[in-house]
């Protein structure tokens, strides 16, 4: 097979808990503990799970956009925590990422023009000519009018300002884009011509996705395999069909049943976790999950489940297996 | 079946640079005893609005007309201390966000002593014992000492309890929970789901739910109003409105939603935005997005018509050939 874009190897990051007078490191919170996954030249790479499970911060990490605890990230040969300098500003162009609140990631006083050329400034590309012109182009790939490279980020829609970060991600030419959250915070109609765009633009361009959301049914629709996490820890990988069809987690289960379904005719068996996910600076010992899992065991309690295949290209953590 | 809510002609004005624009604009629903009917829509629709104004909780700045009929009294024309008696005792109402809601600096059994105290005359012990009654009966683990929490102590999952314990305090006829599980993971919103369905069939409590999410509404309502611009576009049975949606707009948003389950299709999105309220188009409101418009959508506001028993549309396409007036 061939290798694959990106290897992710035990990835971490750790965030230190400070108190009292001296800021003294108490403990630490482990948002991401131990994630190690590969991604597949044209494929999108789901990762859901609930809120502090460390998927934000994982995209994060791998950009080095936060600075991991430990891990290896390999992408094209090189591992980028090792780089630094312009070594690391090169891979960079490879990768970009796409945030969930566009406006928050476009500066209000820049035009839509200048924020969509100012990467190109930075990494020397192209006369000015070309970069305007590169600009007209990339806007009207996403979808929007060319003219709107002189307007500013508080005239457009929360729909026009997703596609504008969509369009910043891909100027320079990357080879993986990692979106995090993209559609949460659009409307169910806007939601689905910016899934639209985001899939033709794969198509046109070899994309490879790393799509972090919460919202299953928008990860089933997008993704070719699917990653759960639960506490900073991966619970189950799988093709995005399988995994919908014959989830093996306790958790992925749950999580499954619990959305609602748009019809009312649905018949379907619902697990009701107990309690809330525990917090990520005190994590139970054993399997993460054991303080909510409906068939957890003695062995659940005192030692964490192993990483396995169980099925081909299926992977889970959990000891029922 | 008798109705608990009655909403007749209700219509919101906001004021913009000294003019009036219709938020809310000639909407009709009611509810009935027991029932839970859901209000959907994007956001700006109207829907939070329409609850407000049931409320009465709308600001300066608004007008608002037509009637909201509760036990035989118009809510919009009864003086403001009648209002306040209904409220949190009749009609009580829960948020999106609970810690916005909730009193940071004070204790969790002082706030649902509160509702008590107004409206029920309990004081100290009994009221205590009450609250935390009220927060078992809302499953919430260790009542006895979460009574003495601030809510900053406690998750979302359990803050959102608490808001339903304080909005149950009284046993209300009517609860509006205006996007009650929005904020929460899904494995919560399954329980605060669970919780509002069971607190309903005992005690018969109707529930207006405003959400924007439709899997929701399958699973919670006997029957859902669907808004647009200001406007409840089709309204009718749950079962019917997913089946058999006659609006353009329901069947758009139907079609542009990605599944959990069925195949994988590309989605169909409804193009173009949804219109502000200072740009209200001509004519139906949704027809510079509709597939199906005609010369007259584009210059007259369509009226509801029955398409069944209890199922409403506002579309031209359902009107029948206008009589002369």
């Amino acid at each position: 097979m061939a290798e694959p874009l990106l290897r992710v190897k035990d990835l971490k990051k750790y965030f230190p808990i400070r108190r009292g007078v001296l800021q003294r490191t108490v403990g630490y919170v482990r948002a991401v503990d131990g994630v190690s996954f590969e991604v597949e030249r044209g494929e999108t790479l789901g990762v859901v799970g609930e809120s502090g499970c460390g998927k934000s911060t994982m995209a994060r990490s791998i950009l080095r956009l936060i600075e991991p605890t430990a891990g290896e990230v390999w992408f094209e040969g090189e591992n980028l925590l090792r780089l630094s300098g312009s070594s690391l500003r090169h891979m960079r162009r490879q990768m970009q990422i796409v945030f969930q609140d566009p406006y928050a990631s476009l500066n209000p006083r820049y035009s839509i023009g200048y924020t969509l050329e100012e990467p190109m400034i930075v990494h020397r590309l192209h006369t000015p000519a070309e970069r305007k012109r590169r600009v007209r182009w990339l806007l009207e790939r996403v979808g929007l009018d060319p003219d709107y490279a002189k307007r500013y980020p508080h005239e457009f829609s929360g729909g026009q300002r997703q596609r504008i970060g969509i369009a910043r991600a891909l100027v320079l030419q990357p080879k993986l884009i990692l979106l995090d959250e993209p559609v949460a915070a659009l409307d169910v109609s806007v939601q689905s011509q910016v899934l639209n765009l985001l899939e033709d633009l794969q198509d046109e361009f070899d994309l490879t996705y790393i799509f972090v959301a919460h919202d299953l049914s928008v990860v089933r629709h997008i993704s070719d395999r699917i990653l759960v996490l639960y506490l900073g820890r991966m619970a189950e990988l799988a093709d995005a069909e399988v995994l919908f069809v014959d989830p093996l987690h306790p958790y992925t289960r749950a999580l499954l049943s619990a959305v609602p379904v748009p019809d009312p005719d649905a018949k379907r068996e619902r697990i009701i976790l107990r309690g809330d996910v525990p917090s990520p600076a005190n994590p139970p010992h054993g399997c993460p999950f054991h303080t909510r899992c409906p068939v957890a065991m003695d062995v659940c309690r005192s030692e964490v489940p192993a990483w396995r295949e169980v099925k081909p290209r299926h992977y889970v953590a959990c000891h029922l297996y | 079946m008798a109705k608990v809510l009655d909403v007749r002609g209700l219509r919101v004005d906001f004021r913009i640079d000294e003019r009036y624009y219709p938020a809310v604009h000639d909407i009709h629903f009611h509810i009935d005893e027991g029932e839970t009917l859901g209000l959907v829509g994007e956001s700006g629709c109207g829907k939070s609005v329409t609850s407000l104004a049931i409320m009465r909780l709308l600001g300066p700045g608004t007008k608002v007309s037509g009637e909201v009929r509760y036990g035989g009294k118009n809510l919009l024309a009864i003086p403001d201390a009648e209002m306040r008696r209904i409220r949190g005792n009749d009609i009580s109402m829960i948020f999106q966000e609970p810690m916005t809601s909730l009193n940071p600096v004070q204790r969790i059994g002082t706030q649902i002593g509160e509702s008590l105290f107004l409206h029920r005359g309990l004081t100290g012990r009994a009221a205590r014992e009450q609250a935390i009654q009220l927060l078992q009966e809302v499953g919430i683990p260790r009542a006895e000492e979460v009574v003495d929490d601030y809510p900053h102590q406690l998750s979302g999952g359990m803050r959102q309890r608490v808001m339903i314990a304080i909005a149950m305090a009284c046993n209300p006829k009517l609860l509006i929970a205006d996007e009650p599980t929005t904020a929460l993971d899904v494995t919560i919103q399954a329980q605060i789901l669970d919780l509002m369905r069971r607190l309903s069939r005992d005690h018969g409590t109707s529930i207006l739910l405003i959400t924007h999410d439709l899997g929701v509404v399958a699973e919670m309502c006997q029957r859902v109003a669907v808004m647009y611009a200001g406007q409840i576009v089709e309204q009718g049975p749950v079962r019917e409105i997913f089946k058999h949606p006659q609006h353009p707009y329901t069947i758009g948003l139907l079609n542009s939603i990605p599944r959990m389950d069925g195949p994988r299709t590309r989605l169909t999105p409804i193009e173009g935005n949804v219109p502000s309220l200072r740009n209200m188009p001509r004519g139906c409101r949704f027809a510079p997005r509709c597939p199906h418009a005609m010369d007259v959508c584009r210059a007259q506001d369509p009226e509801p018509v029955m398409v069944e028993p209890g199922h409403d549309v506002r579309c031209w396409l359902h009107a029948p050939v206008k009589e002369a007036r």
